[in-house]
């Protein structure tokens, strides 16, 4: 198994010639800089992306749409070629041969051969891996039912709902045991039960020592499941790290919830709260960091009121991801 | 090599269950019965005619439908998204592309083997010898037809279908009267500057360029009885793969420098 990062991305960088000359098979890159929109234009999807995954994390990779990650994700499967850069998947460089064979990747918005079933299906994409026919087939047989697809083994995938197409597309990804996992939007077009058994699958292959590198735009997903994520915007990095460091926020704040407030203790409690608010029968405090919440709490008690709940206020990975798309 | 039989069973599956392919071949079986039709208004020439009427039907229906196969094969895979689950798989592009050309000869043989069986029945409802030489005539067609499938590859691995139809076509078509396209005049007039004219020096260009599809066209040594001898079929079947294996080379080249976007 591999030591180090599993993935690194080393200033990478990705240009599309455009326009009518400028998307011409191999002389369209001689068009692509005359800056003519509908003839001849250049793009640049990625402008020095660098990131590195360590092993057994499951990372989070965001960004709006047109950021760029859908574009670095094919750049780490060798279905794109960078303009400029490196990188390094398993150890070995992009588009590596072997790395591939501990690979798994699903796409976004996944589309396979609709004429084959489940068990076809995987025997297909398992053929691809040096695995014989016994081991495919038990492996196969393992994947339908883990990703809840036993009772459609002999379906042609053509008959799939689109959960079940992307179920299908996990455990392609999983058919060879892979280190490390890929996942474009494994989210995308799934009602909250079917995230949830993706959300379960992923941590799931954590507990299993692999590593899983996802892009999603379910912000409450990505928050819950992942140890560090990254947000590109407009090619570039903006932010990297743990999400609890991400999230950190000297000026968040607590919300203290009581019950049984007196007419009398209100003056009190109020002027030791930054925010008070009513809501059925319950008072809501919201304290700075800069107010005492143990001063606060003794406060109430000794007025009478119990408490219901101290809950401190984070930001969201929502409040985060608009605040860096707005300044880019 | 396994992964290149992978993908060439897969293109034979999806071939054969193609709704479209299985027309093209019962529309080609149907033309063929008719020459069995058209052959009882000859003078006593019916077996004379279902040679030359049959094999005629069975090259050129067999290199279309591989034609039409052939521009899809690749562009439907990068249209429909199908390619890219499976080059990230431990698979380099040249053998996907070649699992490709695999699978387009199996399905092209099942094809080729269908006209020949509908030939051979024709003939044994003539009381007529099948014969060694119909063989070998039906085998070189299954060869043409893998020369124009490998072209067709090429140009479906960076063009659109209606493109790639259109250019492979034009090959097929220079291909096949390469052999009178060399020695084209466009007039009498042996001056000089006229026969410099450069739309006959285009297609002689072509013609260079183009496979030499005539020298699998073996209809008259089957019509006249001729003596074909397995040299030649060696050669040109020997040939017919050479070139298709060079055009594959170029494929495979176009193919490893493309994006999917």
């Amino acid at each position: 198994m591999h030591t180090g990062p599993v993935l690194t991305l080393d200033d990478l960088h990705k240009s599309f010639d455009l326009g009518f000359l400028g998307s011409m098979p191999f002389i369209g890159s001689a068009f692509g800089g005359l800056g003519i929109k509908g003839i001849g234009h250049r793009v640049d999807a990625l402008r020095g992306l660098s990131l590195a995954v360590e092993p057994g994390e499951i990372f989070g990779f965001l960004g709006p749409n047109g950021a760029g990650k859908t574009t670095a994700i094919k750049m780490l499967m060798g279905l794109i070629r960078p303009t400029r850069g490196s990188g390094t998947l398993l150890g070995r460089p992009l588009g590596d041969r072997d790395a591939r064979n501990r690979l798994g990747y699903l796409p976004e918005q996944p589309y396979f051969y609709e004429h084959l079933a489940p068990l076809e299906f995987l025997d297909f994409y398992g053929g691809l891996f040096p695995m014989t026919a016994g081991e495919r087939r038990k492996r196969a047989l393992a994947l339908i039912d883990r990703v809840g697809l036993t009772h459609a083994i002999n379906r042609p995938i053509r008959k799939f709902s689109k959960g079940m197409v992307q179920r299908i597309g996990i455990a392609q990804a999983l058919i060879n045991d892979p280190e490390l996992v890929v996942l474009d939007e494994p989210m995308s077009g799934l009602d909250p039960l079917g995230r949830k058994e993706v959300r379960d699958l992923i941590y799931e292959l954590r507990t299993k020592g692999k590593t899983v590198f996802f892009s999603s735009h379910i912000l409450q997903d990505v928050e819950q499941i992942s140890d560090r994520v990254a947000i590109i915007v407009k090619g570039k990095l903006h932010r990297i790290g743990p999400v609890a460091e991400l999230l950190e926020s000297p000026t968040a704040g607590v919300e203290v919830v009581l019950r049984a407030v007196s007419e009398a203790a209100l003056p009190s409690l109020s002027g030791l709260a930054t925010a008070a608010v009513s809501l059925q029968g319950e008072w809501r405090y919201h304290l700075t960091a800069t107010d005492s919440v143990d001063g606060f709490i003794r406060c109430a008690l000794e007025l009478g009121a119990s408490v219901v709940s101290v809950i401190p206020h984070r930001r969201s990975l929502e409040e985060i991801f608009v605040e860096e798309a707005s300044r880019a | 090599m396994r992964q290149i039989y992978i993908i060439a069973l897969n293109t034979f599956r999806e071939g054969v269950r193609n709704r479209v392919f299985a027309s093209l071949i019962a529309f080609a079986v149907c033309l063929l019965f008719l020459t069995l039709a058209v052959s009882q208004a000859s003078l006593h020439e019916e077996v004379r005619l279902v040679k030359d009427m049959g094999l005629f039907l069975c090259s050129t229906f067999s290199s279309l439908i591989c034609i039409f196969i052939g521009v899809n094969l690749v562009y439907k895979e990068v249209e429909r998204k199908t390619i890219y689950t499976i080059l990230p798989k431990p698979i380099y592009r040249w053998q996907f592309l070649l699992g490709k050309y695999f699978g387009i000869g199996v399905t092209m043989a099942v094809q080729v083997a269908i006209m020949g069986l509908v030939l051979f029945g024709q003939f044994l409802a003539l009381d007529a010898e099948f014969g060694l030489l119909m063989v070998k005539a039906i085998w070189l067609i299954y060869v043409e037809v893998m020369v124009v499938g490998a072209v067709a590859l090429f140009f479906s691995s960076f063009s659109t279908p209606f493109l790639s139809g259109l250019l492979t076509l034009g090959v097929f078509v220079v291909g096949r009267f390469g052999d009178r396209i060399a020695t084209m005049r466009l007039s009498e007039d042996t001056n000089a500057a006229t026969q410099a004219d450069p739309f006959v020096a285009f297609l002689k260009a072509a013609a260079a360029a183009a496979p030499d599809l005539s020298q699998f066209n073996v209809t008259a040594y089957v019509v006249y009885e001729s003596s074909l001898p397995f040299s030649y079929v060696y050669h040109a079947t020997a040939a017919g793969f050479a070139y298709a294996g060079v055009v594959l080379v170029l494929a495979s080249m176009a193919f490893a420098r493309r994006d999917f976007t």
